[in-house]
């Protein structure tokens, strides 16, 4: 089995936003990176397909210098080789996926590719369906279960009321969403041999984007004066009151 | 006989010798003249057994004794060999014997005394000890007395006394009963060699053996920054890293040096706070634990055979996560066995190699590894709490201040915590001190991640404060959290930060001492509770005393000082659920016993787990900071 | 010009993204791949020949555009509207913006971060493929027939391949997450699985579901279908009760869609009452079992 896992740096925002001067970014200074979470679910899946039927994880990246870091934890939860495509710019969805088609085409045939469902930050939702339709492969999306078995993926997606299940056939494209599986703490050892590990990485140009971003803006909402009903247990009467005001008491 | 036994010991001997020199390394060679002072004061003046009055009379009455009595030892086995061979000059000093007389009255003295403690008193401590063996040795021991007794009574009867007979006033008066004097003494002779044989091989496979290790074993513990561990090496190739204790093929020699020392008298386990509340723990059962492994699988390990883990055979896993690192057990073991470095190398393969420790502490380590905080929460809102209070924060290339306020976590990010860190700034600069905070270029100092085993995590941290710390060119440091406090002053140094660090209730005590802070004296009752680590791994006990006196009136608790029982957060265990009893109820309650209505501490964690621990158990007690206390008298 | 709107039955994001065609165009074309109501001008029903199929539903809405030639393609900000809108994408080699909150010509202001943040960008497209952001628009409750058109649209088999082949109902007797009109969702306060207790006999007084945020599952103390957060459950209750949850982002990504938001927290600096309508500041512990003690008392009288 040859398995594609595209990741992504995201910060780990807490619990506010708070924005560059220039309004294009979101002030990372003092921020913690991590791959998208999606993403994070994805690695793990595929690593343990692959430590159960044999065969390569490798993992792809478009971003920046720092975001070898993310590749080298996927390397350290079990994924056998790294991508990088360096760019410092912020890419939309479409240019996103043609840059990782490059790269993957150069090295196809994969069985699998496994995408998130949509990253933490941008939230697109496309990369993942957009390579699927390049390279002519189906693709099923927001996965929450996945069995890989004889050249076949049974797909597990959550609707309301339960879950639908696809059966397509391999090679496939997948999207998944966290909760697929609970990504292992990898060891020490595993992180020590994951530093070690060389990683491809290549300069890529960014083209004119189709979904051009002018600037980022802060919703309005955040700092609401919400109403103190009180202190403690005493509140209880209050709580109720407003309960009963809305209707669901 | 003698060439048999000593060659049955001596093969014993050698073997334990043997996996002691197979044992991992550790640099325990520093500080020469403490480690002397050690020798002195707690193996010949059992200074540590003596902090329990009558069992360290009981051992020390024993162990003196056979000071005194070991030339006698060599008397006899001359005498066996040649009934006219003694020890030369030593052999014919009256003054001699009669010390041997009276010790051996003091011996007989010590055992009846631990008779009546074992089989009278029967203390707890004693629970999973091996009582049998125990009793075996007082026997033999109490028969090597009396057959010395008897054969130096035997030689007076039989007039080959080297010595004035009647200095040695109590075998001269059992003289008078001995039958037969001739042969008498020979028997008697022979029959303190044989015991003295018997128990010579008996020994290096009993708990017994701490008479030869201990002493070394005290040579060897540490004699500074008992709150310090001991880094792991991560340059190293794959095969050669040792990252904590799998196996007893991983052990420190020093670890092991521990094991063959202890003597399971079980002072340790009654101390200790997780066995107190019904936990699993017992720090006596895993080091004896660790030492019956070592001596079932120390062969296969000399061969170079595979050994199986600790945790799960000698150690059960339960053991090694109720754990709190209080260091109750370090402080009270005779024989200076450092427990919580078996421990946190047990739990250092867990995490580290095997990636297996309780679920919900996985949050806590993967948000400091990633954020820089064990709460997950933004490093941004670091000096959030400083919002109204004008506190300084010093920002890259600026002149470093005076003293650089380490916040610590909890404070920046615990509700409960804050109010110490309001009240420290706001009397520091009431009183005019030249302080700054690192906002959010101050991460976690990694003391939770190191004490739950996760070295790498820990040193990744260490590092990066060091780096900032080095480059803003601090040299004096006061953190309000021992924690803290413990990692920057004792453990820092080893990755090249080295700071002169105090204690908030240090500096503030310093401040009252200059009279640039008054507190107005009061009349409420205040019991305080000393931190693990600020009283026992640090030795700070007096200012926070100083100044709880200063503003109230003072009660102490009957387990204070550096005997404190912990509050229960330590080890990590702020991150992780508890099983049985909370070992903070166990503490509140024993501070409600005291009948103050305050209970003051000087730690972020024991703040939130007492005050965690006054709720769910109702009693009337206020948990505060002594800096807040400070400002409060101040503001009256 | 007209607009196209994707249209799932008996969906309230459905009906949203309506009102966001509304006020792009007032010829209004809807298209569904199952009988359904909408306020639309027309509505295209597509015969699928079987299970639900994403590919299927894109290669109708590709066909559709062909034939109408509408100036935009709007999506319900639903997991299937968003997923067929990237098919639709993907097909037509066009970009999209998902969760579009407001749209000024060839400007749109789409959602980032779950809603957290918003990107003000610039579509470059003569065909415009927006999927409207999940109560960024009130849903549309104009009651006016749609005059319902049938087609089969010419499926290739690569359009027809990625089919559902089961339906596995949600074995769990509880309300659902996403359904539920009351949330009554634990942070890090609550401490220990034990301690979702009081939140669980809350709830079941108010018919209301249990969430949890990212540290509570990440603890093992409940399971990940409980998450509400961004890369979890996104719910939009009538009230939504947070206890002991801080507030970070990714949590509020996962609730905002609430009405209304109370929160219980001992810390009055916690960020979760930056977007509270309503605050109890105190331990949980006594709140939680207080306020249920008081419905109890409310109901018995």
């Amino acid at each position: 089995m040859k398995i594609l896992v595209a990741v992504k740096r995201v910060p780990i925002t807490g619990g506010k936003m708070v924005l560059t001067e220039d309004a294009q970014a979101i002030q990372t200074r003092h921020l913690g990176f991590t791959i998208s979470p999606h993403e994070e679910c994805g690695v793990e899946e595929a690593v343990r397909i692959v430590e159960a039927q044999g065969g390569e994880v490798v993992v792809l990246t478009l971003g920046p210098a720092e975001a070898e870091e993310q590749l080298r934890e996927s390397m350290a939860l079990g994924a056998d080789r790294a991508i990088h495509l360096v760019s410092d710019e912020e890419w939309d969805a479409q240019a996103t996926a043609s840059a990782l088609l490059e790269a993957i085409r150069v090295e196809q045939p994969f069985d699998l590719l496994v995408f998130g469902n949509e990253s933490a930050d941008a939230g697109n939702y496309q990369v993942g369906i957009r390579i699927a339709y390049a390279l002519g492969l189906p693709v099923v999306t927001g996965l929450k279960g996945l069995t890989v078995l004889d050249g076949r993926a049974r797909c597990e997606q959550e609707v309301t009321g339960g879950r639908d299940v696809y059966d397509v056939p391999l090679p496939a494209v997948v999207t998944v969403r966290e909760g697929l599986n609970l990504p292992r703490y990898p060891s020490v050892p595993a992180k020590l041999r994951a530093n070690r590990k060389p990683v491809d990485a290549r300069p890529v140009e960014r083209p004119p984007s189709k979904l051009e971003k002018l600037r980022l803006v802060v919703p309005e909402g955040q700092g609401k004066q919400a109403e103190i009903l009180g202190r403690g247990a005493e509140a209880a009467p209050a709580v109720v009151e407003v309960m009963q005001r809305l209707g669901v008491a | 006989m003698l060439a048999v036994a000593g060659a049955l010991f001596a093969r014993r001997a050698l073997f334990l010798t043997r996996l002691v020199r197979a044992g991992k390394p550790t640099e325990r060679l520093d500080d020469i003249p403490g480690r002397v002072k050690n020798e002195a004061t707690i193996v010949l003046g059992q200074r540590k057994l003596f902090q329990r009055l009558l069992p360290g009379l009981m051992h020390a009455l024993i162990f003196w004794g056979f000071l005194v009595l070991f030339p006698t030892i060599v008397m006899a086995l001359l005498a066996a060999v040649n009934r006219d061979w003694s020890l030369p000059w030593l052999g014919s000093q009256g003054w001699f014997m009669a010390l041997v007389d009276v010790f051996i009255l003091c011996v007989l003295a010590g055992i009846a005394l631990a008779v009546w403690i074992r089989k009278v008193v029967r203390p707890r401590r004693f629970d999973g000890s091996h009582l049998g063996e125990a009793d075996l040795i007082l026997g033999m021991i109490a028969l090597v007395v009396l057959t010395l007794l008897g054969w130096h009574a035997a030689r007076i009867a039989a007039g080959l006394n080297e010595w004035p007979a009647s200095a040695s006033f109590l075998s001269n008066a059992v003289a008078n009963v001995i039958p037969a004097p001739r042969v008498a003494e020979r028997v008697l002779d022979w029959a303190h060699v044989l015991v003295i044989l018997t128990f010579l091989v008996y020994l290096p496979y009993s708990k017994h053996l701490h008479i030869a290790t201990a002493a070394v074993n005290v040579f060897f513990s540490r004699t500074r920054r008992p709150g310090r561990l001991e880094p792991l090496r991560f340059d190293l190739p794959d095969d050669e890293l040792r990252l904590g204790v799998s196996t007893v093929g991983d052990l420190t020699w020093k670890e092991m040096v521990d094991s063959f020392s202890c003597t399971e008298c079980g002072r340790c386990q009654d101390v200790c706070p997780a066995y107190a509340t019904g936990k699993v723990l017992s720090p006596k059962l895993v080091i004896m634990g660790i030492r019956d492994q070592l001596f079932a699988e120390g062969q296969t390990l000399l061969a170079g055979g595979d050994l199986s883990p600790i945790v799960g055979n000698g150690v059960p896993e339960e053991m090694v996560w109720d754990c709190v690192t209080c260091g109750a057990c370090v402080h009270e073991c005779p024989v200076s066995i450092e427990h919580i470095d078996h421990i946190v190398d047990l739990r250092r393969d867990l995490v580290m190699m095997q990636s297996s420790f309780p679920q919900e502490a996985e949050s806590m380590l993967r948000d400091v590894e990633r954020v820089g905080n064990p709460w997950g929460k933004p490093q941004g809102d670091r000096a959030s709490w400083t919002a109204d209070l004008g506190v300084r924060v010093l920002e890259e290339g600026e002149e470093p201040p005076d003293v650089l306020y380490w916040v610590g976590c909890a404070a920046a990010y615990d509700e409960r915590a804050r109010k110490a860190a309001e009240s420290t700034a706001k009397l520091l600069q009431r009183a005019g001190v030249d302080f700054a905070i690192l906002g959010a270029r101050e991460a976690c100092t990694g003391d939770p991640a190191r004490r739950m085993g996760n070295e790498y995590v820990f040193q990744a941290y260490a590092e990066q404060n060091v780096e900032t710390l080095n480059e803003a060119r601090v040299t004096k440091i006061v953190a309000s959290c021992p924690h803290c406090l413990n990692t920057l002053a004792n453990e820092y140094p080893d990755f090249g930060g080295r700071y002169e660090v105090m204690h908030h209730t240090q500096l503030l005590a310093e401040l009252v001492h200059e009279g640039k802070l008054a507190p107005a004296a009061g009349e409420g009752e205040i019991t305080y509770h000393d931190s693990c680590y600020l009283a026992r791994h640090n030795d700070v006990r007096a200012e926070p005393r100083e100044l709880v006196a200063a503003v109230g009136k003072p009660v102490e608790m009957t387990r204070s000082g550096k005997r404190t029982f912990c509050c229960g957060a330590g080890g990590a265990h702020m991150w992780m659920e508890e099983r049985g009893t909370p070992i903070s109820e166990e503490r509140v309650r024993e501070a409600a016993d005291t009948g103050a209505e305050t209970l003051a501490v000087a730690c972020p964690f024991c703040t939130v787990m007492l005050d965690d621990g006054v709720r769910s158990t109702g009693k009337q007690l206020r948990v505060v900071d002594v800096s807040t206390l400070l400002v409060e008298s101040l503001e009256e | 010009m007209s607009v196209l709107v994707l249209i799932e039955p008996n969906d309230e994001l459905s009906l949203q993204a309506v009102t966001l065609g509304r006020i792009l165009d007032s010829d209004v074309h809807g298209l569904s791949v199952e009988p359904a109501q909408a306020p639309v001008d027309v509505l295209h029903v597509a015969e699928l020949g079987g299970t639900y199929a994403p590919a299927a539903w894109a290669a109708a809405t590709v066909q559709l555009v062909e034939r109408l030639a509408p100036s935009a393609v709007v999506a319900p900000g639903s997991d299937r509207g968003n997923d067929v809108l990237a098919h639709v994408a993907a097909r037509l080699d066009l970009p999209m913006a998902a969760n579009v909150t407001e749209v000024r010509g060839e400007e749109v202001t789409r959602q980032r971060w779950g809603g957290t943040l918003l990107e003000e960008a610039r579509l470059h497209a003569d065909l415009k493929l927006l999927s409207a952001a999940p109560f960024a628009f009130a849903a549309s409750d104009d009651a006016s027939r749609a005059r319902v058109e049938t087609f089969v649209p010419n499926f290739t088999p690569a359009d027809t391949a990625v089919r559902v082949v089961e339906s596995i109902s949600a074995s769990t007797g509880g309300v659902s997450l996403a359904d539920a009109k009351v949330v009554v969702s634990g942070g890090r306060g609550v401490g220990s699985s034990e301690g979702f207790a009081i939140l669980e006999e809350l709830a079941a007084l108010l018919e209301a579901a249990v969430g949890c945020s990212r540290v509570v599952t990440s603890a093992g103390w409940r399971p990940h279908t409980d998450q509400v957060g961004q890369t979890g459950t996104k719910v939009s209750p009538d009230l939504y009760i947070a206890c002991g949850i801080s507030g970070a982002t990714q949590h509020i990504a996962g609730c905002k869609g609430a009405k209304k938001l109370l929160a219980i927290n001992a810390d009055p600096e916690a960020t979760i009452f930056g977007h509270a309508d309503y605050a109890v500041i105190g331990d949980l512990h006594e709140i939680v079992p207080a306020i249920s003690a008081e419905l109890r008392k409310a109901r018995a009288t």
